[in-house]
């Protein structure tokens, strides 16, 4: 009875240790969370954000959301631009991994200089994206040298968001491959050996020992990766100011102009508040899969 | 003795210091906040601080530069939250949403005490109304748009003058384009901001056939229709890159400047960059939007106001009659190549005359924007009717349109001045 009440009170005094993480939880991450989410249920704009007569409006600003085909664009150029850059900068990213993980002379410094990219402000990225992918910028000369017209890049709708991924991907990739080293280098070299020994190939090697035992890196760097791209902002606002016609917004531009540009601070509410949807489920996903992992 | 002698000395020097320091009172500080970042009016500003610093004891103003997104975002954050500076400085278009917001206070009994608002012409001190007449702050600066010319391009090309009508101006575009060379006859901006709207406006305003010019509140008339279609036939016919529209208004102007379009639509304070034009002759005239002889542009410029809360409001409001005064309205128009909002003013250029010349009086013709609590959304309306035009091959006629779709329900609300 008494080591039962002993091991009741060391619990209780448990719970007294979360608190000041709990707090923190409530106060930066609760807060914003709850204003935000009431903001989306009322009609709050220019008009009436100081001075009051806002009232509740129920679900209105999400059916007009899914209702309006901008939107719908925008979502859908969120959901493209997030896979592809995840396919593309963790393929590539697990490349480099591998390759670099090989002991060759030089290796720390090229992986050092794939790293700039990953290091080079946002902004600045999109400047460079904005430059390289006009009409006569370096990609339409490299292309016009092997004899090749190349695209009206920020242009077109389609080329834009294909730009605006190539960009994203050229930061993405070291942050991969930086991650999936780190994953590569924690899987004994003794189990390669073994395999060696037992006639296992490259492929096989690959497939029954590196990815397996890879399994918690690769989805770490995948969940991250996702929740990075899923709200990107700064090289779209900078590169196409979402643009030609809402073809590379993404729900993180598309919010903020709502809010800060048109002052529609409840519309905007409600785009932030499926941004934020989206990510929960990815998040609720991962965790789960977290604890079948430790089960 | 004179050791009693010296400390008698030193406790009565201590004591004359002590009450000279309780006398002489601490200065009023006020907090200005600007998004000046051209190397001119940035420099201007600060010096201008300092020197009204020096001028008087009873207010130290500290100016400080905040990116304009970020401005813009601390005045929306601030209406709530209350974190405002003293005075904060605003795009005119953007005044009416901001006044709407709470951001700026009502000064209007101390500036019609100042006696002279009377000076100040009407647009751009309407910009800083809201709709009951109140005033919120004073506009600081004009600016509006004209064109600039490559004058060896259009000789080459065969004229020996800049075009007076949106027909010459097709005209001299084709004549100037060289695909070979990637030079286009004409560059404007028409990215997806209220940069693009500020420079598509005076397409959509401009005279045609003799028909009057319309307002936003119109934009399906034929003349805005013409002016939208004249553009899109020159993005069409490839005498104008379609990559006008993600350029913003410094883009355009390097295109010109670097000689790869040979007319630019260029703003007053451009005028204080032309050490940028790459080895041509070049000049100014008005923008041709329209008829032969006509012309249309658009208003621009900054407002300064007395953000809500201030604890000093007299103090702020004395700083911006010193900076809106007879006097540094001229002196500014030439240190940053701006144009004064009041009509007692006189800004004696000594460089770009005959350009100041020109955008003097463009000014007769510029319209301003709103002013509009919902300027904003008639603004994304505007440029994104054009950008369906250039990029998906929209009709004309059709954008506008879909354009009054979103204008008419705002301005049948509040109407537009």
């Amino acid at each position: 009875m008494k080591t039962k009440n002993a091991s009741a009170r060391r619990e209780n005094d448990g719970y007294l240790f979360i608190i000041p993480a709990f707090i923190y939880m409530l106060v930066v991450l609760g807060y914003p969370l709850v204003y935000n989410l009431i903001l989306s249920f009322k009609n709050v704009d220019v008009k009436n954000l100081t001075k009051g007569g806002s009232v509740f409006i129920g679900f209105e600003n999400y059916i007009n959301l899914f209702h309006d085909s901008t939107f719908l664009l925008v979502l859908r150029n969120t959901f493209i631009f997030t896979i592809a850059c995840l396919v593309f900068q963790f393929t590539i990213g697990f490349a480099f991994a591998m390759f670099f993980n090989q002991k060759f002379k030089l290796s720390g410094p090229i992986r050092g200089m794939i790293l700039v990219s990953y290091m080079m402000p946002m902004s600045v990225t999109g400047l460079l994206g904005k430059n390289i992918f006009s009409n006569a910028g370096l990609i339409n000369d490299l292309l016009g040298k092997i004899g090749i017209q190349g695209p009206e890049w920020l242009v077109t709708g389609s080329t834009a968001l294909i730009a605006v991924v190539i960009m994203n991907c050229w930061v993405g990739i070291p942050f991969n491959m930086l991650l999936l080293m780190s994953g590569l280098t924690s899987i004994s070299q003794d189990v390669y050996e073994s395999a060696s020994i037992d006639g296992a190939n490259w492929g096989q090697k690959f497939l029954h020992i590196t990815l397996p035992l890879m399994r918690g890196s690769i989805m770490a760097v995948l969940m991250l990766g996702f929740i990075y791209t899923f709200r990107a902002f700064d090289l779209m606002y900078i590169m196409t100011a979402g643009g030609p016609l809402n073809a590379t917004d993404v729900l993180g531009t598309y919010s903020y102009v709502r809010s800060f540009t048109q002052f529609k601070f409840s519309e905007g509410a409600a785009v932030a508040m499926v941004l934020f949807a989206c990510l929960f489920i990815i998040g609720l996903f991962y965790l789960r899969m977290l604890a079948k992992e430790d089960d | 003795m004179k050791k009693q002698l010296t400390l008698a000395i030193a406790a009565a020097a201590a004591s004359v210091s002590f009450s000279a320091v309780a006398v002489q009172a601490e200065p009023t500080e006020i907090e200005l906040w600007h998004y000046f970042d051209a190397s001119a009016d940035a420099k201007a500003i600060v010096d201008w601080v300092e020197e009204y610093n020096t001028l008087q004891d009873d207010i130290h103003i500290t100016a400080t530069y905040v990116s304009r997104d970020e401005l813009m975002n601390q005045y929306t954050v601030g209406a709530l939250s209350g974190e405002l500076p003293d005075i904060g400085m605003v795009d005119s278009p953007d005044m009416a949403s901001y006044i709407s917001l709470g951001v700026f206070e009502d000064i209007t009994d101390e500036l019609e005490a100042w006696g002279e608002l009377g000076s100040f012409y009407e647009g751009p001190l309407s910009s800083c109304m809201d709709p009951d007449g109140r005033i919120y702050g004073l506009p600081q600066n004009s600016n509006c748009l004209a064109l600039a010319c490559n004058l060896d391009a259009l000789e080459a090309a065969g004229y020996d003058h800049m075009p007076t009508s949106l027909a010459e101006l097709q005209e001299m575009a084709a004549a100037t384009t060289d695909p070979d060379t990637q030079t286009f006859g004409f560059a404007m901006c028409c990215i997806s901001t209220e940069e693009g709207t500020f420079q598509i406006l005076p397409w959509l305003r401009g005279t045609q056939d003799g028909a009057e010019a319309v307002n936003v509140d119109n934009l399906t008339a034929d003349s805005a229709v013409k002016g939208l279609t004249a553009l899109a036939d020159m993005i069409n016919n490839g005498y104008m890159s379609k990559e006008c529209i993600n350029w913003t208004q410094a883009d355009a102007f390097n295109q010109f400047a670097a000689g790869k379009a040979a007319m630019a639509e260029v703003g007053t304070w451009h005028l204080a960059q032309t050490d940028a034009i790459d080895g041509f002759n070049y000049g100014f005239c008005l923008l041709p939007t329209g008829d032969e002889g006509t012309s249309s542009s658009t208003i621009g410029g900054e407002n300064f106001g007395v953000c809500s809360g201030a604890e000093n409001k007299e103090a702020c409001v004395a700083f911006l009659e010193w900076l809106c005064s007879q006097e540094k309205e001229g002196e500014w128009g030439v240190t940053a190549g701006k144009i004064p909002t009041r009509s007692d003013s006189t800004s004696e250029y000594d460089y770009e005359q005959e350009g100041f010349a020109v955008f003097t009086d463009e000014m007769n013709y510029a319209y301003a924007r709103g002013p509009h609590a919902e300027w904003p959304s008639i603004s994304e309306a505007i440029y994104s009717a054009t950008q369906s035009v250039f990029v998906d091959g929209v009709a004309p006629a059709d954008a506008l349109a879909k354009a009054m779709e979103t204008i008419s329900p705002i301005v049948e609300e509040t109407p537009l001045p």
